[in-house]
């Protein structure tokens, strides 16, 4: 977990050319990539190609204050220039390892550590450091995004423990913790009535905006709450503070004027469309002539099922076109001039008939037709028809009389499954020998 | 002042001649069907609510801004057609309906509806005239006409007033544009008979039977305005509930509860099938929505309200291949970049509540990303208001959505009734609702329905903004008397008890 840092070319603060230089100082950039409540390490960055050394001259921000991108963290200065190192992600001052005014601070070492906002820095592993108490709250920091991950919801009970527990780290060179200086009615009545110290109530983590201290946050340090609870309110709360943009379906690249209209008119007169079932009546007398002379002629035993998955096949072959209109993504196929992708709409390609032997008709009917619901029309999935219903058993034919050939299909694909039953009856009755030589 | 902005419009003014003819400076060809002008450094199209606030907010960071408006007048929708003109319309109603009913001894109270409409003129003229007088004085270039996207950083614009079309270079460019209302299918509006909220501000005579089409806040507001003027106002609502989606249950029905002993007539869950416009009146078929009988209703005026859509014909999006969803919003990232980052969108022709004042907020933070990087909306804490009497206002999270949540939590309210200033105002329908967290007492929504519900809202919006708790609200003095403390009184009742209920 280290902190990269990026090289930057002299960058001047303001993208405005008109803009007055606000600083006479270069500015420079640090990238803490820290994962979700772990620490990363911020290292002496190398401000030029040749800078081996540099001076801290201070610190912007002390421990446990969270910074935004672009906030200056520390100045730099070597024998050439001083510069300010700006953080280029939003984070917390976990610890500070190397104080202000530290000379000769060699390119590379270790001189803090920052956390991503949100993390209890109290609870951060550091490795071989002790954990600093956590810090105030930051009072001024200006738009601190609240956009970083939730947290992780169970860290906040150990969190409050150890940090009612751990004693203030003296060492470090920020001011002695702070409670917020000005606590809002409730809180400082709370603080008041329970007795509070100011120390305590400086290292109960602040939930509220930019890490504002909140009645909650105090109820739970006081135990009488659920201790996670605040933080996971304010996680809420703050995604609530987003603007929604998961779910967005891109209108399909076409002509969008008629579109928008077409779509309203649709859905006041929304037909929902019903299955239907076909039947057809199908003698295999004609299958069987074929069958039992080429046993004769060939010595070979044909099965009924290949005639009939012949018969289907190409009964299925240049039907006429779909009525259902094309879905967003095939019109996308077509114009990216892909191949149609995608699960194949079984009402539209093939057909796969249900064969029953007529003796056993009962039997027909007792598929039901799945009715489809607004939503599904909406999200385009079709009945779940014909293919689904794989061939059954041929047992179920019955050779010497007629068979039954059903399909279910939406109704406006009748049209469609009607010609393909008659074109199935067809190639059975009339030739079935051209469908197997 | 008047110093600083005479160079830059002379500049302006200079433009088309400067560039018009062919220059001996110009080493590099260019295209040559229109003129050029110098790049700006942000030119935002639109001059509505978001898009003048974005355009000024530009151009004081520094940055050398135009704004492209087509109406004529800045403010868009909203100062011209949309809250401002209603807004004179139901401020003046009410005084007219409270002259009419609530003043015993006074005769001979009649409607002058023309100078209704002229006051209403004159503060849209006076609001939309300000607006330029805020561009000049922080030096954004006005560029009256259509402007259309031809390229990432090209907009080509055709002047109102006719003449050559010009092309505009910028290095960022802000989508402005806003939206229209949701024509209904079978209805065609006429903005005389059959009308949007466009035409409802503007009828030259109260209608004796007026059918709303939408009990949302559109609707709301100006069948209020005629149902005071005297039409005899019919609100049919497809949904169960009117106040659109966003209002908490309980307020909506405490809300139809106050406007039907106003008089307005609802037919909630009732889908509308069509309507014939005939030479003296119209007639809706209307129907329950889960199927029933066909009705039918007559009005001389028929309100369309059923929502808006977001606008962007002509504007070019395909000739630079911005997309749009399924329902015509330009598709954005949380800071408001679409495919081509140095082009933004904000306001109703994207995603989120269609509200003058989110637009606001969001035309400010694209500025701030463009100029510092970083901008903020918080999207939580935007209040919406309907300007009925009394005014409904809300802010967070409504009692169904709380409960959806699972988590338990408590609601204070309190009655305007128990309120001093509202009993002495004899004004005392509604009340506030505070919507807490049960464990921490934080605050997830407020509602109010009262009068002037819509300024009182701004401290539940500050509150929720600063994570307070109820208790914090509780605490806080509010003076009295006022209605104000109907809402601090709301906030002990959420955490405790209150002391005048």
């Amino acid at each position: 977990m280290s902190a990269s840092f990026r090289r930057l070319s002299n960058r001047l603060i303001g993208t405005v050319p008109s803009a007055p230089l606000r600083r006479q100082v270069l500015t420079r950039g640090i990238r803490a990539t820290a994962a979700n409540n772990a620490a990363s390490n911020l290292n002496m960055p190398a401000l030029s190609p040749t800078m081996t050394e540099g001076t801290i001259g201070s610190w912007k921000v002390k421990e446990g204050d969270e910074f935004s991108a672009g906030d200056v963290l520390l100045e730099i200065e070597t024998d050439k220039a001083q510069m300010d190192v700006e953080a280029q992600e939003d984070g917390i001052m976990a610890k500070i390892m190397i104080n202000a005014g530290a000379k000769a601070v060699q390119v590379g070492t270790r001189i803090a550590v920052i956390a991503e906002q949100g993390d209890d820095i109290s609870a951060l592993e550091l490795p071989a450091e002790d954990n600093a108490g956590p810090g105030p709250k930051s009072v001024d920091k200006k738009s601190a995004k609240k956009d970083t991950t939730s947290p992780p919801p169970e860290d906040r009970p150990a969190k409050v423990e150890s940090s009612a527990s751990s004693t203030p780290d003296t060492a470090q060179n920020h001011a002695t913790p702070v409670t917020p200086t000005t606590p809002s009615p409730s809180v400082a009545h709370l603080l008041r009535t329970h007795g509070v110290s100011k120390e305590d109530a400086s290292r109960i983590a602040g939930t509220g905006p930019k890490g504002r201290l909140l009645k909650g946050d105090v109820l739970a340090f006081l135990g009488t709450i659920e201790k996670g609870w605040p933080k996971e309110l304010g996680s809420r709360i703050a995604k609530g503070g987003k603007l929604d943009l998961s779910n967005i379906k891109i209108a399909p690249p076409k002509k969008k004027e008629p579109a928008p209209k077409k779509a309203v008119e649709e859905k006041k007169k929304v037909e929902v469309p019903r299955d239907s079932e076909l039947k057809v009546e199908v003698s295999f007398s004609e299958v069987l002539k074929v069958q039992s002379k080429l046993q004769a002629t060939l010595g070979v035993h044909l099965p009924l099922s290949s005639f009939i998955t012949k018969a289907t096949e190409k009964a299925n072959q240049n039907l006429p076109a779909s009525p259902l209109p094309p879905t967003a993504a095939e019109l996308f196929d077509e114009i990216l001039g892909l191949p149609s992708s995608g699960t194949p709409k079984t009402s539209r390609g093939t057909f796969t008939p249900q064969i029953t032997a007529l003796p056993s008709a009962t039997f027909v009917g007792s598929a039901p037709s799945v009715e489809l619901d607004i939503i599904d029309i909406l999200a385009g999935t079709t009945a779940p028809t014909p293919a689904k219903k794989a061939l059954p058993p041929h047992s179920g034919i019955a050779a010497t009389e007629p068979n039954v050939f059903s399909l279910v299909v939406p109704s406006i694909e009748e049209a469609r499954a009607k010609v393909f039953l008659e074109k199935v009856k067809g190639y059975l009755e009339k030739d079935p020998g051209s469908l197997v030589l | 002042m008047l110093k600083s902005f005479i160079p830059r419009q002379s500049r302006s003014l200079l433009r088309p001649l400067n560039s018009g003819a062919p220059s001996a400076f110009y080493l590099v060809p260019r295209r040559g069907f229109a003129s050029e002008t110098p790049e700006h450094d942000v030119i935002v199209i639109g001059g509505g609510p978001g898009g003048y606030v974005a355009a000024i907010k530009a151009a004081q960071e520094g940055l050398k801004t135009a704004c492209i408006e087509k109406r004529g007048a800045l403010g868009g929708t909203c100062l011209n057609v949309g809250c401002i003109p209603s807004k004179s319309l139901l401020n003046n109603s009410h005084i007219y309906h409270q002259i009419l009913h609530d003043v015993k001894n006074l005769e001979g109270v009649k409607l002058n509806l023309t100078q209704m409409m002229k006051a209403k003129e004159t503060s849209v003229s006076g609001l939309t005239k300000g607006i330029e007088y805020l561009f000049k004085k922080n030096g954004v270039d006005y560029i009256k006409g259509t402007g259309t996207l031809t390229g990432e950083n090209e907009i080509k614009v055709n002047p109102l007033d006719g003449g050559e079309a010009q092309t505009y270079r910028a290095k960022n460019i802000i989508i402005a544009t806003g939206s229209e209302a949701t024509p209904f299918p079978g209805l065609e509006i006429d903005e005389k008979r059959v009308v949007t909220s466009t035409g409802a501000i503007a009828l030259t005579e109260v209608p004796k039977k007026m059918i709303v089409i939408g009990g949302g806040i559109i609707g709301l507001e100006m069948g209020s305005v005629w149902s005071r003027l005297g039409a005899e106002v019919t609100v049919v609502e497809y949904l169960g509930a009117i106040g659109g989606p966003g209002m908490d249950a309980d307020m909506a029905k405490t809300m139809q509860k106050i406007l039907s002993k106003q008089g307005m007539k609802f037919k909630l869950n009732t889908k509308v099938l069509g309507g014939d416009v005939n030479a003296d009146d119209i007639k809706i078929k209307i129907e329950a929505a889960k199927g029933g009988k066909e009705e039918q209703l007559d009005a001389d005026v028929v309100l369309v309200a059923i929502g808006r859509r977001p606008y962007t014909s002509g504007l070019g999006l395909e000739n630079v291949g911005i997309e749009t969803d399924e329902r015509g919003r330009i598709v954005i990232d949380q800071e408001y970049r679409t495919k081509i980052p140095h082009i933004r969108v904000i306001g109703d022709v994207t995603f989120g509540a269609m509200l003058a004042h989110k637009a606001e907020e969001e035309g400010i933070a694209a500025v701030e990303y463009i100029s510092k990087g970083h901008g903020h909306v918080n999207y939580g804490a935007i209040p919406s208001v309907m300007y009925t009497h009394p005014e409904a206002a809300w802010v967070g999270q409504t009692e169904q959505e709380v409960k959806a949540t699972g988590k338990p939590y408590n609601i204070g309210s309190f009655p305007f009734s128990a309120n001093s200033r509202a009993k002495t105002n004899l004004d005392t329908e509604g009340m506030v609702k505070f919507i807490t967290d049960k464990e921490t007492d934080r605050i997830l929504g407020i509602h109010i329905i009262g009068p002037n519900a819509g300024e009182m809202i701004a401290e539940g919006v500050l509150a929720l903004e600063y994570g307070a708790s109820s208790e914090d609200i509780g605490r806080t003095s509010h003076a009295h008397p006022t209605l104000s403390e109907a809402f601090k009184e709301a906030a002990m009742a959420a955490y405790s008890k209150p002391i005048h209920a």
